[in-house]
């Protein structure tokens, strides 16, 4: 029989009540403490008289109160929809209507729970809920979206059993147990808390969360990290920046930290060695997945001895993940090549809850070797010769500026290259002769001597010269970033246009 | 002559360099590798000769070397200008 996830977290406040579970703006957080907030918003879900069964909204402003009452939903079988708070209300009214949730609860501080009924109509969860304790492996747990980057963000239900599956390969990959200490970077919305706020509960560690006020003060992460003796680190490669950038005056390091996962975004190499030096013991790991498939690959990265080309490679797939690598024309490449990666996880969602966004995404192996579902990642990948594949670019990244084929996103990584360069964005102009131009944004220390010419020069170095930016932008403010944190190159564009005289 | 240059350089940093002051840009900083200037820019630079040095360049046969810094462009415009003296 399947147990919920907040079944693990109930029996550790039985169990081990004086433990810490979570440590909120200095304050630490016991296992009985949590445990006694689950059950308050449990009975105060109760006493909402909900449809039984039906889903809810709980927009994800994190804080213990917030995970308590999506404990509390799953403890009671409702599906979860995880809303970014940096969503605007339209989209969280469309979100909340495609699934069909009867109401948005909130927690305010004092635990009380609040709730607001939505304008859709609420209807139970699609087959029929018998009373039974246990949820069925495939019921859904928690929906959360994609980026929407392009328009509304698209859900994605996660079953519990998709849930204890890849929780368990969390914890044992990463000693995530009780005595252990994870960060947590992410929002509340995000995959990536699958990892470090549910694995660790789950099995009985402490979260240390980051507040999201603070999430990009450097000396509040540092002492973050220290004073919580944190063992296990999951973030995008902008915290990494970000203490690499305050570290580098002090003599600051991090020698209790086991396990440092990079995640996200492809990480610069020479940020990598520079790593070593703030986590001194640390294993570091490069880990490849969406939020639909959840993790799938994982690389440790040995920095004495990288790629010639220092590009880090995603590395194996996790126990039970299968991918193939298929061409344009969707032939297998079985050899050294590059195509987009398919990949089949046993963590990955059913599909999309619209169903009309899942066909071309969630398709059957190309070849037909077996019957599982493969999902279509859109990012473009190469096999080298000894077997390594490594990230080229998105499907839906690549534009021709002057008849030449150009991928942004290889642009945005060089740039990334340049020692000065923190955040970068390029996005493609439509131009009447060119086809396209390249408008570039950087982001560069506010004590850097940055400019479009040494950029550029730098970016003449490795790339075509149609791939060198026509424009570029430099700034020493912090990019926008979509919901899950990553550079939004729409507000980018929007926020930092172009200033020659000519455009 | 060096006022041409600096006048070159202005303009450069005018059209497509607003982040950069003209005391940066150095004189022989490669505009085509660099990608501050393409072939639309090209036009735009040669309009702008024709116009304040009052030569032809579409009659000269001049390619994108001629242009690839503010050197290059100084000594074609020198160049033109000298021909069209002696002619």
């Amino acid at each position: 029989m399947l147990a919920p996830l907040s079944d693990g977290v109930l029996e550790h406040a039985r169990r081990r009540a004086g433990a810490p579970a979570l440590v909120w703006r200095g304050e630490p957080i016991t296992y009985g403490g949590l445990g006694e907030m689950v059950h308050r918003a449990r009975a105060q879900l109760e006493s909402l008289e909900l449809p039984e069964h039906a889903s809810v909204g709980v927009p994800a402003r994190k804080s213990p109160q917030t995970i308590a009452l999506v404990l509390a939903c799953l403890m009671a079988r409702r599906p979860v929809l995880l809303p970014s708070v940096d969503l605007g209300p339209e989209t969280v009214r469309e979100l909340l209507g495609q699934a069909r949730c009867s109401h948005s609860l909130s927690a305010g501080e004092d635990g009380t729970v609040g709730s607001a009924a939505t304008t859709g109509e609420a209807t139970r969860s699609e087959d029929d809920p018998t009373s039974a304790r246990s949820p069925r492996p495939d019921d859904v747990a928690l929906m959360l979206t994609t980026s929407g980057s392009t328009g509304v963000p698209k859900i994605v239900p996660l079953s519990h059993g998709a849930l204890d599956r890849f929780t368990a390969w969390a914890a044992a990959r990463f000693d995530i147990a009780a005595g252990r200490t994870v960060l947590n970077y992410a929002p509340l919305n995000f995959d990536l808390c699958l990892l470090d706020v549910w694995t660790t509960l789950r099995y009985g560690g402490c979260v240390a969360l980051v507040d999201p006020d603070r999430a990009t003060r450097p000396d509040y992460l540092l002492d973050l990290l220290t004073s919580n003796d944190v063992d296990v680190v999951q973030a995008v490669p902008m915290l990494y920046g970000l203490l690499l950038d305050a570290a580098r005056d002090g003599e600051r390091e991090l020698p209790g930290i086991e396990h440092v996962l990079v995640t996200g975004d492809s990480f610069p190499a020479r940020s990598l060695a520079a790593l070593s030096d703030l986590f001194p013991r640390s294993r570091f790991y490069n880990v490849y997945g969406c939020t639909e498939t959840n993790d799938s690959f994982i690389h440790e990265i040995d920095l004495a001895c990288g790629r010639p080309d220092g590009r880090i490679p995603i590395g194996s797939p996790l126990p039970g993940v299968d991918a193939v690598i298929v061409t344009a024309e969707d032939r297998v490449v079985a050899g050294p090549g590059t195509g987009e990666l398919l990949v089949t996880t046993p963590f990955q969602t059913r599909g999309y809850l619209s169903q009309p966004l899942n066909d071309g995404r969630f398709v059957p192996h190309p070849e037909g070797t077996d019957a599982r579902t493969y999902f279509r990642t859109g990012d473009i990948v190469r096999r080298h010769a000894d077997g390594s594949i490594t990230l080229e670019g998105r499907t839906d990244c690549h534009v021709k500026v002057r008849g030449i084929r150009v991928n942004t996103l290889a642009v945005e990584q060089v740039l990334l290259e340049h020692d000065q360069v923190l955040e970068a964005a390029v996005v493609p102009v439509p131009d009447g002769l060119a086809g396209h131009r390249l408008h570039a944004v950087a982001r560069g220390a506010e004590t850097s001597q940055l400019n479009s010419l040494s950029l550029r020069r730098h970016c003449a170095r490795s790339l075509n010269r149609a791939a060198v930016p026509s424009t570029m932008e430099i700034v020493t403010v912090p990019l926008p970033k979509t919901p899950t944190g990553k550079v939004d190159r729409q507000r980018t564009i929007e926020r930092h246009p172009t200033r020659r005289t000519h455009d | 002559m060096t006022d041409d240059r600096q006048a070159i350089k202005e303009f450069i940093v005018e059209e497509f360099l607003p982040d950069v002051s003209t005391e940066e840009l150095d004189a022989d900083y490669d505009l085509l590798a660099g990608g501050v200037v393409d072939s639309l820019g090209l036009l735009q630079i040669i309009a702008w000769l024709e116009d304040r040095f009052q030569v032809a360049l579409d009659d000269a046969e001049i390619g994108p070397e001629s242009f690839r810094s503010v050197n290059a462009i100084h000594a074609t415009v020198a160049q033109l200008g000298t021909e069209a003296h002696a002619s």
